[in-house]
């Protein structure tokens, strides 16, 4: 009697570390799926290093920090909006907008009214332009929210409407000269451009400011809870009371207002404003936020991720130029990486679940012979 | 959704839109009064004294100065103009045409959307009778348009080279931006510019990379290949647009003393200059050529022949610090 008591206790406890060490193996996958961005990023980063004298050195590492910023930028505010569920393919025409809007500014408004010419100061532009993009995205999310039309063809809708507004506010043509005129007090645009505040550009700022901003936003506010409870299922939310109508409307103009920033930095860079700027940047945007790990069905995704993704697809870009291959190559290389980060995602889902079930497992058997209080407080 | 009345009001308001479209596309017709031009005397079967002029879109100002002369030269002449853009997709560019097609069009300036997607619609408006000169681009077919009026893309590229050796005195590191891929005349602008440099021993090309035409995409390029050839001289482009982005890129990285050579003789690029940060670019005459086209359209329609062998190419003028003053939108003031 007391000898099968033993075996099973035994028999209980081999199980209990099967099972336990079964639930260890697949965190430990799990961990190295979840870090997959960071691991293709430290990869890349090395095999170009190795290739290359001039990729490792802290200049490069800041300029093509710079160049990711842009995207990043765009990227941040079309998390917001994957996490909803949607996709907001408007944002590189805005991008072209508020260029040019900055461009419009910069020459002088003439104000027939008064028979004058308005030179809004810098920061009045800035402000200006950021705002044309919220309202921009403001309409995105009252068609998708009000008037129910499908994110995808709202945003492409707007994708056409903002590339022509730019081409009519500017006559098709480039703005020149952005970087004011002292008589005129508005010089200073191209500060953000070219300024380098701490010894970083201001692009890269923008970006580290936005990022902390967007993951406090999501980490520790009820709006963040709120969206990724509208991603996951929006009716269930809708039911709890959540105003999610009201959710959708804002991840658009936050996305739209993010996009305009990143257009300000471009004509800044520039000193120069086209209309054509930020052509199918939308589509960068996109694949940042999903080698960062994000669904595009919604509820899933993470600052962190959407900036490993948008420094992967940077790194490579830039990195390849450095390595001098050709044009041709470097957009199949891109198009290969996106899709093997979805193929990753994909089998990453499958091991969580998994995993879920084996320290589900696991648990079960740690709370089988003493059912009193540990266990339930693990539930 | 399925509601009959809906679905009937949905197909209205489509009907509508595409009606409207259409209006647009063809629209910025001028009348002004038909004197010179009583057209169709010519072998052509067109009643009417409409010149279409059909380019890329306007976005480029290069394509506007065009579309622009093209219609200033028509209406001096007594036509009436339609101008409109086929934005690079041959299929609207068959779209405008049928439309002038059955306008009747008396003839269509065509700056095409492709050397050979273009050659059917051409030859669908040659035999409808309508007579089509081709500008700026050639397609890659004779004996169907009535002329085909170019500017000299590789003669324009030599002189553009010759100036950049030399105002790198023959030696250095350069850098070459290039145009978009599948454009042919990336390519030819490409092997004019390499015919030239390669005769210089010590010019030294350290990076190639292409930039699409666009002025953002070579500002970044510029600044990657910047860090692994810091010691870059010089830069020559297939375009203006990419050749500024190159001038805001080294402006960046505070070089001053590099060598800029760009293509077209945009406005911009003449700014820049006068201003002394680009050294010099090739004007493509698109004023000019475009009024090449419309006279020979007039002279067709009037006598039956342009007089011209149907391949005509214009040569690309060299703007530098000296003549800058002497150039405008795409031509000589």
């Amino acid at each position: 009697m007391s000898d099968t008591l033993t075996n099973d206790h035994a028999a209980l406890a081999g199980q209990r570390r099967q099972a336990a060490a079964e639930a260890r193996r697949l965190k430990t996958l799990n961990t190295i799926f979840e870090l997959r961005a960071f691991i293709a990023l430290g990869v890349l980063i090395i095999v170009f290093s190795l290739l290359s004298d001039s990729f490792l050195t802290v200049d490069n590492l800041i300029t093509m920090t710079k160049h990711v910023a842009i995207n990043a930028v765009l990227a941040l505010g079309m998390l917001l909006v994957i996490l909803k569920g949607g996709i907001d393919l408007s944002v590189g025409s805005i991008v072209g907008l508020s260029g040019v809007i900055a461009g419009e500014l910069l020459q002088g408004v003439h104000l027939s009214l008064f028979g004058v010419i308005a030179y809004p100061p810098v920061w009045a532009v800035v402000i200006l332009c950021v705002a044309a993009g919220a309202v921009v995205g403001t309409i995105n999310g009252i068609l998708v929210t009000r008037l129910n039309v499908a994110p995808f063809i709202a945003t492409l809708g707007m994708l056409y409407v903002a590339r022509g507004a730019a081409l009519l506010i500017s006559g098709g043509t480039t703005y020149p000269d952005l970087a004011g005129d002292p008589s005129t007090h508005n010089t200073g645009f191209d500060w953000i451009g070219g300024g380098r505040p701490l010894g970083l550009p201001v692009a890269i700022w923008i970006m580290i400011i936005l990022a902390v901003l967007i993951a406090v936003l999501l980490r520790s506010t009820a709006f963040g809870r709120w969206l990724y409870a509208t991603g996951g299922n929006e009716r269930a939310t809708q039911l709890s009371g959540v105003p999610v109508q009201r959710v959708k409307t804002i991840v658009y103009m936050v996305s739209g207002a993010c996009a305009a920033m990143s257009g300000l930095i471009i004509a800044s860079e520039l000193t120069s404003a086209a209309p054509q700027a930020g052509d199918s940047f939308e589509l960068n945007a996109i694949a940042a936020v999903v080698i960062g790990g994000a669904a595009l069905s919604g509820g899933r995704g993470t600052v962190r991720g959407t900036l490993v993704g948008a420094f992967v697809i940077g790194f490579l870009a830039d990195g390849l130029v450095i390595l001098g291959v050709s044009t041709f190559w470097q957009i199949v290389i891109k198009g290969t990486v996106i899709v093997v980060a979805v193929i990753l995602d994909q089998s990453q889902q499958r091991f969580q679940r998994r995993g879920a079930a084996a320290s589900a497992v696991a648990v079960a058997a740690a709370a089988e012979p003493e059912p009193a209080t540990a266990a339930r407080s693990d539930r | 959704m399925n509601h009959p009345g809906r679905r009937l009001a949905v197909q209205a308001a489509a009907v509508m839109a595409a009606g409207l479209l259409s209006l647009t596309a063809c629209g910025s017709s001028s009348s002004d009064a038909p004197e010179g031009a009583s057209a169709s005397s010519g072998g052509s079967s067109a009643s009417s004294n409409l010149i279409a002029i059909i380019t890329p879109s306007p976005d480029n100002p290069f394509f506007k100065a065009e579309a622009d002369a093209a219609k200033k030269k028509a209406e001096s002449l007594g036509y009436e103009t339609s101008v409109a853009s086929h934005d690079d997709d041959p299929n609207k560019q068959s779209e405008l045409i049928d439309a002038a097609i059955s306008r009747k069009a008396a003839a269509i300036i065509l700056d095409n959307a492709g050397a050979d997607a273009s050659i059917g619609p051409v030859k669908k408006a040659t035999d409808a009778g309508v007579p089509v000169f081709l500008i700026d681009r050639e397609i890659n077919q004779t004996g169907i348009a009535k002329a085909q009026i170019v500017s000299n893309n590789s003669q324009g590229a030599q002189l553009a080279a010759q100036e950049f050796v030399k105002g790198m005195d023959g030696k250095g590191n350069y850098v070459e931006l290039t145009g978009k891929e599948s454009d042919t005349n990336a390519g030819v602008r490409s092997k004019g510019f390499n015919d030239v440099i390669s005769q210089y021993p010590d010019m030294k090309k350290v990076a190639v990379q292409t930039a699409n035409w666009d002025q953002q995409e070579a500002f970044s390029k510029m600044e990657t290949i910047l860090q692994r050839n810091p010691d870059v001289q010089g830069v020559i482009a297939g375009n203006d647009t990419m050749a500024l982005g190159a001038v805001a890129a080294l402006k960046a990285a505070k070089k001053t003393d590099v060598v800029v050579v760009g293509f077209d003789g945009s406005p911009d690029a003449i700014a820049q200059i006068k201003a002394g940060t680009m050294l010099a670019t090739a004007l493509q005459p698109a004023a000019l050529g475009a009024e090449r086209a419309v006279e020979q359209a007039d002279k067709f329609i009037k006598t039956g022949s342009t007089g011209q062998p149907e391949k005509q190419s214009i040569d690309c003028e060299l703007i530098t610090k000296d003549n800058a003053d002497q150039y405008g939108v795409f031509a000589k003031l």
